[in-house]
C-alpha cells in the first residue's frame, strides 16, 4: 500500500465517505488512487476555494468532519481562505494537499509554495510529512485533533514521492477516550440563584460540543432570558418563549438591553467576540460572569469572569439542568420584563401589505422563514442579507443556519450550501446571498449542475455592496467609495447558462409565489430578488462603540440613541 | 484587547517546551508575535525529542494570556512562567 491508497483507507475507518477537491500535479498520486476506490465520494468543484468552503458547509450541518484536497502551489494557496474560515469558526476539517517531491523542497520547483509556514495562523495544527512510514499516526492523530475539544482544522502537506511510497504496515497508535471530568457546579448554581436578572448567552460552541439537544432541554427548564451570538442563532429554539434573539452589533434592541441591564451573564460556547459585544469597557456593566467553554485560552480573554468552567458541555449542561430542576430560578419579574422588551424590541418587521411596492429584504426573509420547510438548511453569505436572515428567519437548530461568523467570507453560501446538501441529499439547503457575495464563487453553479444537487439559490441584488455602503453612509459622511455593481450580469440569464433555471422577482406581490416557485421544483434553481439600493440593516452599532449606542432607522442620523 | 499604555513595557521571561517538528520555532514566534509580544531574547536547546526554549519578552498584554494560547498548541508540552527580568510585573 503506497501513501496515497493509506489516505484512502483511514477514510474508510473513519467513515469519510464524501471529499472535496481539485486535482494537479503533485496530488495526482490520491487521485490515481481514487479511481479504483469506490467507498469515498469525491467532488470536483471548480475552484480550490470552494472544496474548502463545502468541506466547511458539510461539517458544520452534519456535525462530521470535512475533508477537502488540492493540490501544491496555487492549489493549496487557493484553499486558504476557506481554511481560515474554518479556523475562525472552530469547524472540524481535515485538509490534504501534494507538496513537490522530498528532493525539491526549498529549491523553488514548479509549484512550489512554503504551505507549512503560509498556513501556520490559520490551522489547529498542521504537518508537513518527511517520512512515509509517519503518515499513519499522522493521520490517526490529525482526524483526532480535528474534532477533540475545541475543533479546527488540521493540514497535512505530502510531497509526492512520499504519496508513492510504499507506507509499512505497522499498527499504528491509537488514541485511548478521555476520561470526561465532572466539574463542580456548586458555585454556579449559587451565583445563578443569587442572581435577579440573569442572562443566558450562547454560541457556536454548542453545537461544535455536539450539546443541542442538552442545551435546549436546560434553556427550557431553567426559563433563563437567553440571548444569542451569529453562530449561536438556533440553540434556544424557535418556541422558546425566553429567547431574545440576536446580540450584538446588528442584534435585537430587546437582546442588547437585557445584556446590559443583567446582573449575571451565564456565557455557554461563546468567545465574547467584539461583534457581539460592542465596546467592552459598557458590555454588561453590571453583571458578574460565569464562562463555561470547551478552550481554557478563552477565559478571562477578554473580560474577567468571577467564575470559570472548562469542561465537556453535555455534562455540565445536564448536571445544571437537573440541578434547577429540583427548585426553580425565582426570577418571573425579570422574565417578564425580558418579554416586554422581546414585544417592543424583538426584530418584528412588518409585512409590506403594499402588494406593488418594491422587496425589502426584512419582509422577503420573513416570508421565506414561514414558507420553508422545517428542518431546512440556509446558508448564507456575507453582508446585509446575512444580517436579515439572522435577524428574521426563524431557526429551531444551529445547523440550519450556516453563515460566515469569524471570518466574514464572501462567497461562503454557495460552497456551502453544496457540502449541506451533500451531507443530507433529502435536505432542503438554500443559499441566501446578495449579488456581490455571489459574484465571488459563481463558477460553482457548474458543481451544482454536475452533481445535479436540488440547491435552491436566491440572490437578493441591490446593485451594490449593502453593508459598505450602509456605513459609508452612516459613518463616511455618506461618501460612497467602490460600492457600485450595478452592472452586474443578468442573474437569471447567468443561471441558465449554467442549465439552472431561474426566477425574477421585484414586487411585495412575487415573494410568495416566488419562494414557492423555486421550492417546488425538482432540481436546483435560482430566485433572483430586486432589492432596493437604498435599505440598511436596523438596528446597528458603530464599530468600536457600545451596544448601548444602537442607531435605529427611525433616526437614521449619525447621532446616538440610547436604548430606551 | 487594547494595549495599556504604560511608562515601560513589561517584560517576562518564559520557558517552553515542545516536540521537534518541521515548524515548532515559527510555530512559538507567530503566537508570540500575534498575541501582542516582542522577543527580547530567545535560547534554544534539543533535548532528545524536544526543544527547550526560554525566552525574554515584552509586551502590555497579560502574560496570561499568552501562555493559555502557547498551551494550546498542539506541540507544546509545557510553558513555564520564569522570574521577571525587567522593571515591571503584570500578572492577569
Amino acid at each position: 500500500m503506497n501513501g496515497a491508497q493509506h489516505i484512502l483507507d483511514a477514510f474508510h475507518r473513519h467513515n469519510i465517505s464524501t471529499v472535496f477537491g481539485y486535482p494537479g500535479g503533485c496530488i495526482m498520486p490520491l487521485y490515481d488512487a481514487l479511481v479504483d476506490d469506490v467507498g469515498v465520494e469525491h467532488v470536483l468543484c471548480r475552484h480550490e476555494q470552494a472544496c474548502a468552503l463545502a468541506a466547511d458547509g458539510y461539517a458544520r450541518a452534519s456535525g462530521k468532519l470535512g475533508v477537502c484536497i488540492a493540490t501544491s502551489g496555487p492549489g493549496a494557496t487557493n484553499l486558504i481562505t476557506g481554511v481560515a474560515n474554518a479556523h475562525r469558526d472552530s469547524i472540524p476539517m481535515l485538509v490534504i494537499t501534494g507538496q513537490v517531491p522530498s528532493g525539491l523542497i526549498g529549491t523553488d520547483a514548479f509549484q512550489e509554495t512554503d504551505v507549512l509556514g503560509m498556513t501556520l495562523g490559520i490551522v489547529k495544527h498542521s504537518y508537513l510529512v518527511d517520512d512515509a512510514d509517519s503518515l499513519p499516526a499522522i493521520m490517526e492523530e490529525a482526524m483526532e485533533l480535528a474534532q477533540s475539544g475545541r475543533p479546527g482544522p488540521v493540514w497535512i502537506d505530502i510531497p509526492k514521492d512520499l504519496l508513492l511510497a510504499d507506507v509499512s504496515d505497522t499498527p499504528f497508535p491509537r488514541s485511548e477516550p478521555r476520561e470526561v471530568s465532572s466539574p463542580d457546579l456548586t458555585e454556579a448554581l449559587t451565583m445563578l440563584r443569587a442572581a435577579r436578572k440573569p442572562i443566558l448567552y450562547s454560541g457556536g460552541g454548542i453545537s461544535l460540543a455536539h450539546a443541542e439537544d442538552r442545551f435546549r432541554t436546560f434553556a427550557e427548564s431553567a426559563s433563563l432570558p437567553a440571548v444569542v451570538t451569529l453562530k449561536g442563532i438556533g440553540n434556544p429554539g424557535k418556541h422558546n418563549p425566553y429567547n431574545l434573539g440576536m446580540l450584538g452589533m446588528h442584534g435585537s434592541r430587546a437582546a442588547n438591553k437585557a445584556v446590559d441591564e443583567c446582573d449575571l451573564l451565564l456565557v455557554i460556547g461563546a468567545r465574547l467576540d467584539d461583534r457581539a459585544t460592542g465596546k467592552l469597557d459598557g458590555f454588561a456593566p453590571n453583571a458578574k460572569m460565569i464562562h463555561i467553554d470547551a478552550d481554557a485560552a478563552e477565559i478571562n480573554k477578554l473580560r474577567p469572569t468571577e467564575l470559570a468552567i472548562r469542561g465537556d458541555l453535555n455534562g455540565i449542561l445536564e448536571a445544571l439542568t437537573n440541578a434547577l430542576q429540583d427548585k426553580p430560578l425565582d426570577i418571573g419579574d425579570w422574565q417578564k420584563q425580558c418579554r416586554t422588551w422581546y414585544t417592543t424590541g424583538g426584530f418584528h418587521a412588518a409585512d409590506n401589505e403594499e402588494p406593488l411596492a418594491p422587496i425589502t429584504g426584512p419582509a422577503f426573509v420573513r416570508q421565506l422563514s414561514r414558507i420553508a420547510p422545517d428542518n431546512t438548511v440556509i446558508a448564507c453569505d456575507v453582508g446585509q442579507h446575512q444580517m436579515w436572515v439572522a435577524q428574521h428567519y426563524d431557526f429551531d437548530h444551529p445547523r440550519h443556519h450556516l453563515t460566515s461568523g469569524g471570518l466574514g467570507t464572501m462567497g461562503y453560501g454557495l460552497p456551502a450550501a453544496i457540502g449541506a446538501q451533500f451531507a443530507d441529499r433529502k435536505s432542503t439547503v438554500i443559499n441566501v446571498t446578495g449579488d456581490g457575495s455571489f459574484m465571488m464563487n459563481a463558477q460553482e453553479l457548474a458543481t451544482i449542475r454536475r452533481y445535479n444537487l436540488p440547491v435552491k439559490l436566491i440572490v437578493m441584488d441591490n446593485q451594490c455592496l449593502g453593508m459598505v455602503r450602509q456605513q459609508q453612509e452612516l459613518f463616511y459622511g455618506n461618501r460612497e467609495s467602490q460600492i457600485n455593481l450595478d452592472d452586474n450580469p443578468d442573474f437569471v440569464a447567468m443561471a441558465r447558462a449554467f442549465d439552472i433555471p431561474a426566477l425574477h422577482i421585484n414586487r411585495t406581490d412575487q415573494i410568495r409565489r416566488g419562494i414557492e416557485t423555486i421550492l417546488a421544483y425538482n432540481g436546483p434553481m435560482l430566485l433572483h430578488v430586486a432589492i432596493s439600493r437604498e435599505d440598511n440593516v436596523w438596528p446597528i452599532v458603530k464599530p468600536g462603540a457600545s451596544n448601548r449606542e444602537m442607531i435605529d432607522e427611525t433616526r437614521r442620523t449619525n447621532k446616538k440613541e440610547h436604548v430606551a | 484587547m487594547k494595549p495599556q499604555s504604560q511608562p515601560s513595557t513589561p517584560n517576562y521571561k518564559i520557558s517552553c517546551r515542545m516536540s521537534q517538528e518541521a515548524a515548532a520555532l515559527e510555530r512559538l514566534c507567530q503566537v508570540i508575535r500575534i498575541r501582542g509580544f516582542r522577543i527580547a531574547t530567545m535560547a534554544v536547546e534539543s533535548a532528545g525529542e524536544h526543544l527547550d526554549i526560554t525566552l525574554t519578552l515584552e509586551g502590555t498584554r497579560p502574560i496570561a494570556m499568552l501562555q493559555s494560547q502557547l498551551e494550546k498548541l498542539h506541540t507544546v508540552a509545557e510553558v513555564a512562567l520564569g522570574q521577571v527580568s525587567g522593571v515591571r510585573v503584570q500578572t492577569a
